[in-house]
């Protein structure tokens, strides 16, 4: 016969043994107290420390305060903080092409002087510290566009700046209306970007211009030379691309001299050089920073709402507070959607 | 848990549904940080009134109750600002 009393005995001595050991040696436990504040009061039938009202508020100041210095940074550090990028205009023609090409637009050709323009207009919002189609003093984007000599009959002008990447941009600049209708307006026939990196109100920061363009004189058309042009560091190639325009003679349809650009591009692949490119490397980068923290109150706090759930249920513990299970719902759904779905960028 | 559901099976219905409207609106507007700024002050504002109104029905409103979803509307909507102020 199974003797349980001798089996109670010894667990009850065993026990004995440990709270003994406990009270000789209090600081061995001691390091264990922390436990306390993560789980639910079940004698006080109230959730953890580091869930009650005073906690969130705690919490909210913190978040405050981060992004207060986060505010504050750029005034004494110039530059420290900012939006790391990686955006090219040989991918920005490629997405904003593709987007012509979905929609049954012609696609577009990049042209020295509209880049210029753009190159010109972006150094200006850095010189003069502003973030509009229109300067302060006045000056409008067609200004830019003329003081190149290029002539039009129509133009028009896109913005955008804190972006990550060229995808985003023309993503960005595709979901908005106004945007659109330059992206895939068939009035152009041309285009010219810029990205530029700099410091604005303190953080580094990238532009991007666009500008759209239909020459006055169909003459003035980009040719396959002027576009090879564009791509700067590939000035030997775009001379060989030249040449080989002219080697084909004067008579050279645009047609042929299109199939000449697109075949050429198709050899460089996706390497061939970009005219600007961006590739600012802030200390902080902004964009990272501010998702990592929101991310990290988010998800400490989730786990403390659901270690909460898990332990009253085990225990059996009715609190006297809101809904532990509503809160731990928007709090997921916060974490989802600043980690799948926010994007930092900014379009005018 | 699954007996805080039953017992509460309306709210939380109208709850996720707002949730899922929510997300749905925060990425259709993705690209849009005025609008999202928008939406998060709203959804918040939206909670807290869930929440006290949920209480209130129950008469299980207490002050601290009410407390504790502004302040966890309050949280919400500091997480949405943070990543959308810069």
């Amino acid at each position: 016969m199974f003797d349980y009393t001798k089996d109670y005995n010894e667990n009850s001595n065993e026990n004995t043994n440990v709270v003994k050991y406990w009270r000789k040696h209090p600081k061995s436990i001691e390091k264990y107290q922390f436990v306390h504040y993560f789980l639910p009061k079940e004698d006080k039938k109230k959730r953890a420390d580091f869930l009650d009202n005073k906690a969130i508020l705690v919490y909210c100041v913190l978040i405050l305060a981060i992004s207060l210095v986060f505010r504050f940074i750029p005034k004494f550090a110039p530059g420290v903080l900012g939006y790391a990028s990686n955006i090219t205009i040989s991918d920005l023609l490629k997405y904003t092409n593709q987007k012509r090409e979905e929609n049954g637009v012609a696609p577009l050709k990049l042209n020295a002087k509209l880049s210029a323009a753009a190159e010109k207009k972006a150094q200006d919002m850095f010189k003069d510290g502003y973030w509009a189609h229109v300067a302060p003093d006045g000056t409008q984007p067609w200004d830019f566009i003329l003081s190149e000599g290029y002539e039009y009959i129509y133009a028009g002008e896109n913005l955008a700046k804190n972006f990550s990447n060229s995808k985003e941009v023309v993503e960005a600049w595709f979901k908005s209306p106004s945007h659109k209708s330059n992206l895939i307006g068939a009035n152009y026939d041309e285009v010219g970007f810029a990205v530029v990196n700099g410091v604005m109100d303190g953080y580094e920061t990238t532009l991007v211009v666009q500008m759209f363009g239909r020459p006055r004189q169909p003459s003035m058309l980009a040719t396959v030379g002027s576009e090879g042009e564009l791509f700067g560091e590939n000035k030997a190639s775009a001379e060989g691309i030249e040449s080989e325009a002219s080697r084909l003679g004067e008579s050279t349809s645009s047609q042929q001299q299109e199939n000449i650009v697109s075949e050429t591009k198709e050899n460089l692949g996706e390497e061939y050089p970009s005219f600007t490119q961006s590739n600012a490397e802030p200390v902080i980068d902004v964009t990272t920073a501010t998702k990592s923290i929101s991310l990290a109150f988010g998800i400490f706090v989730s786990i403390l709402l659901a270690l909460d759930i898990i332990y009253s249920r085990k225990r059996g513990i009715r609190k006297f507070t809101g809904l532990t299970l509503a809160h731990f719902m928007v709090l997921i759904m916060v974490i989802i959607s600043i980690w799948l779905v926010f994007k930092p960028g900014l379009i005018i | 848990m699954m007996d805080d559901i039953k017992e509460n099976r309306v709210e939380y219905f109208i709850l996720f549904v707002a949730i899922l409207v929510f997300m749905f609106l925060v990425y259709r507007f993705r690209f849009n940080k005025e609008m999202l700024i928008l939406l998060s002050g709203v959804g918040s504002a939206l909670y807290v009134i869930w929440g006290v109104v949920h209480h209130l029905i129950r008469g299980k409103l207490t002050k601290n109750i009410a407390y504790e979803y502004i302040l966890f509307g309050l949280l919400v909507f500091l997480l949405f600002f943070t990543v959308l102020s810069f």
